[in-house]
């Protein structure tokens, strides 16, 4: 049994003399029922069962009270002369005498063994302590974010209220504040403030900052370096990506440009002859490479906003029906092609519907890029309660299962593909930043399915009429 | 309206001419401004009967320019806007702006875009307003389409007054919004886009399809009349 140490000193000291008195009393009532039936001198030593308790519960010095106190009562209540703390045989002065000694080293022994075993317990907590300490630190990405957590635990550990650690900190504790320093070897970690009017428990304190602070430097150490890894990656990516951009650029924005360059300087000389034809031919030759390029233009400015992180969703309630319908009205005459099954009821999601635009343009672009002019393309959306499916189906020539993932990556596309590989790209990227993601299968029959999920959100009824 | 006096703000050169140069093409009287306080300037000089603006301009923004020219002036604006603008876009449309075109835009669709806007006179306040095949009778509040009655809710019936009371216009989302909720709107205005989707599966024959009901991009929506829109 362990007291609170977080109590109120004084509330401990009042239980402890309560249950003292309690305790004594109590024997003395037990020996007063017995006391006809047994000699009273041999009773005496029933108030081992008042003194053992207390000495556990409470410690020494109240023990060696308790012993006293039983001592006086027995006297005065059990050996004649009664009710007087005179004895009248000399053989019970000697009991007495023999009795609080007993009591004395046995309450002791126990109190000793109930420090051993506090002390047991509160190493144990120091251990378990440290173990989930170091695991909490070294699986976090941020140590600064758990260091409240820590704090908090700390010192509860060492019977204080509150305490809060800064990293490399050199702040001088400010005023009704104290504070130790978690050093390890020369190094000084961090600080550990507190209230002054609390004392950390000293051995406690000695045993575990030392521990703490060498956790903290080897977390630090880990977040450094895991940060460092983060930022080589990442300019590792955008290094393959500079190479992939450098490489479509040069090709698909020069090609149209040459079209359109040879068109118009055509167009402008006067020694050339056109019917008019080729002068149509010339003219669209312009704006159909014009309109390559946007596309191309608006892909590569979409794509580096998603390698940026500035493609940040302004997330809206939008219905499959709404996000389906700017998808179609963006399409323009190709749309004729696509057959769409809408659910029967409404279902919605909380996305930003210009980013969810440009996945199902992009998924519906693919569709149509990979299945002749005369199949149809079929788009049906559904909710499952959980999330938003919308579907799109082609009747091309369907798709590896080992290139579904790789068709997502940028300046990747399937086999027999022109094109640069960036609206799918773009389309899983703009999936991802809204919560949802986008994959690819073959479809049953032929063909290839492209699924967007995204997670669902409900209308209220009130809206929905 | 052939012959009216078109004002282009754009300090692109190479836009401007080949504004310039389709929009006589078309008929128009064109002058040219660098700049925002240029187009002040000459704006005041010779009123334009329309405006076609760029929302980057050197020295302000677009929309501060349609708060200026708004004080004074009626004449339909044009706002040019490129990927990426958007809320400047929406910023202008709300300080007055009448529409927008993206850049890159197409000729063709530039000019339609200015005939409908120097062609659309102030909101109708006729009772019974008709849109293709749509009918709305403020005064019954009653909708149909084709002859067929349509049952709607009172706030997709406010929506759709608002859009029909305002055919061919886009009505940004904000615009909407204080019409159909009230200035201090909230609540269900999160609604909007499941509302209008409600509503296309209400009137439109293919809901996916919308041809009356039309979503624009980061701005708003526009009600027009199919045949007009497809023509």
């Amino acid at each position: 049994m362990q007291l609170d140490l977080g109590r109120n000193k004084d509330t401990t000291r009042a239980l402890a003399v309560v249950s003292s008195i309690g305790a004594v009393a109590l024997v003395t009532a037990a020996i007063f029922a017995l006391r006809g039936s047994v000699p009273v001198l041999s009773l005496g030593v029933l108030y081992l069962f008042a003194v053992l308790p207390v000495a556990v519960v409470f410690g020494l010095p109240y023990a060696v009270g308790v012993s006293i106190a039983s001592m006086i009562a027995f006297n005065y209540f059990f050996l004649p002369p009664i009710h007087n703390l005179a004895l009248r045989d000399s053989a019970n002065w000697f009991a007495l005498a023999v009795y609080l000694v007993t009591a004395v080293v046995v309450s002791d022994l126990a109190a000793r063994s109930r420090r051993r075993t506090a002390e047991a317990e509160q190493r144990e907590r120091e251990a378990a302590f440290l173990a989930d300490v170091a695991a909490t630190l070294l699986e976090a990405e941020y140590v600064q974010e758990c260091l409240n957590d820590v704090a908090e635990r700390i010192a509860e550990l060492l019977g204080m209220k509150r305490a809060r650690i800064e990293l490399e900190s050199l702040r001088r504790p400010d005023k009704g504040e104290a504070a130790v320093d978690l050093q390890l070897g020369p190094r000084r970690v961090g600080r550990l403030f507190f209230s002054a009017d609390e004392t950390p428990n000293p051995d406690s304190t000695q045993r575990v900052l030392p521990a703490l602070a060498s956790i903290l430097a080897v977390a630090f150490e880990r977040e450094r370096l895991s940060r460092a890894a983060v930022e080589a990656e990442s300019l590792r990516r955008s290094d393959a990506m500079k190479t992939a951009l450098l490489r479509a650029v040069s090709h698909d924005l020069r090609s149209p440009l040459t079209a359109i360059r040879a068109a118009g300087e055509g167009l402008g000389r006067e020694d050339l002859q056109f019917d008019a034809a080729d002068r149509a031919l010339l003219v669209e030759t312009i704006t159909g490479e014009a309109a390559r390029l946007e596309r191309l233009v608006s892909n590569l400015i979409d794509l580096s906003r998603l390698e940026a992180g500035a493609a940040r969703p302004r997330p809206e309630l939008w219905t499959a029906d709404g996000l389906v319908a700017r998808a179609i009205e963006t399409i323009g005459s190709d749309a004729d092609r696509i057959e769409i099954a809408l659910p029967g009821d409404p279902v919605a999601a909380m996305v930003d519907g210009a980013q969810i635009e440009r996945v199902l343009v992009n998924l519906i672009e693919n569709a149509l890029k990979f299945s002749s002019t005369t199949d149809p393309i079929e788009i049906s959306a559904e909710g499952d309660g959980r999330e938003l499916l919308i579907r799109v189906r082609d009747h091309g020539p369907g798709i590896d299962p080992r290139e579904a993932a790789r068709i997502f990556e940028p300046f990747e596309h399937g086999t027999g593909s022109t094109g640069t590989g960036l609206g799918l790209a773009i389309a899983s990227g703009f999936a991802h930043a809204n919560g949802g993601r986008v994959w690819a299968e073959a479809a049953e029959g032929g063909g290839t399915v492209f699924t967007l999920a995204l997670p669902a959100a409900s209308v209220p009824a009130e809206v929905r009429a | 309206m052939s012959g009216a006096h078109v004002l282009v703000v754009d300090d692109e050169p190479q836009i401007l001419r080949a504004l310039q140069t389709n929009l006589r093409g078309a008929g128009y009287d064109v002058e040219t401004a660098a700049t925002g306080e240029e187009a002040l300037a000459a704006a005041a000089v010779h009123p334009p009967d329309a405006v076609i603006l760029d929302l980057v301009l050197p020295d302000v923004h677009g929309s501060e320019v349609c708060r200026e020219l708004r004080q004074w002036c009626t004449a339909p604006i044009l706002v040019l806007s490129a990927v990426g603008d958007e809320q400047e876009k929406v910023a202008a449309l709300d300080a007055g702006a009448d529409d927008y075109v993206t850049k890159p835009f197409g000729v063709d669709e530039l000019l339609a875009r200015l005939r409908a806007a120097l062609r659309r006179a102030a909101p109708s306040t006729e009772p019974v307003l008709e849109i293709g095949d749509l009918r709305v009778d403020l005064e019954k509040h009653s909708v149909t389409v084709a002859g067929r009655r349509v049952a709607l809710t009172p706030n997709e019936f406010e929506l759709l007054r608002f859009l029909a009371q305002n055919e061919g216009k886009l009505l940004t989302h904000r615009m909407i919004l204080r019409e159909v909720w009230g200035p201090a709107y909230g609540g269900e205005s999160h609604y909007l886009h499941v509302y209008v989707s409600q509503l296309r599966r209400k009137l439109e024959p293919d809901p996916a399809r919308p041809r009356y009901l039309l979503t624009e991009p980061g701005a708003g929506y526009r009600l027009v009349a199919p045949l007009a829109a497809r023509s």
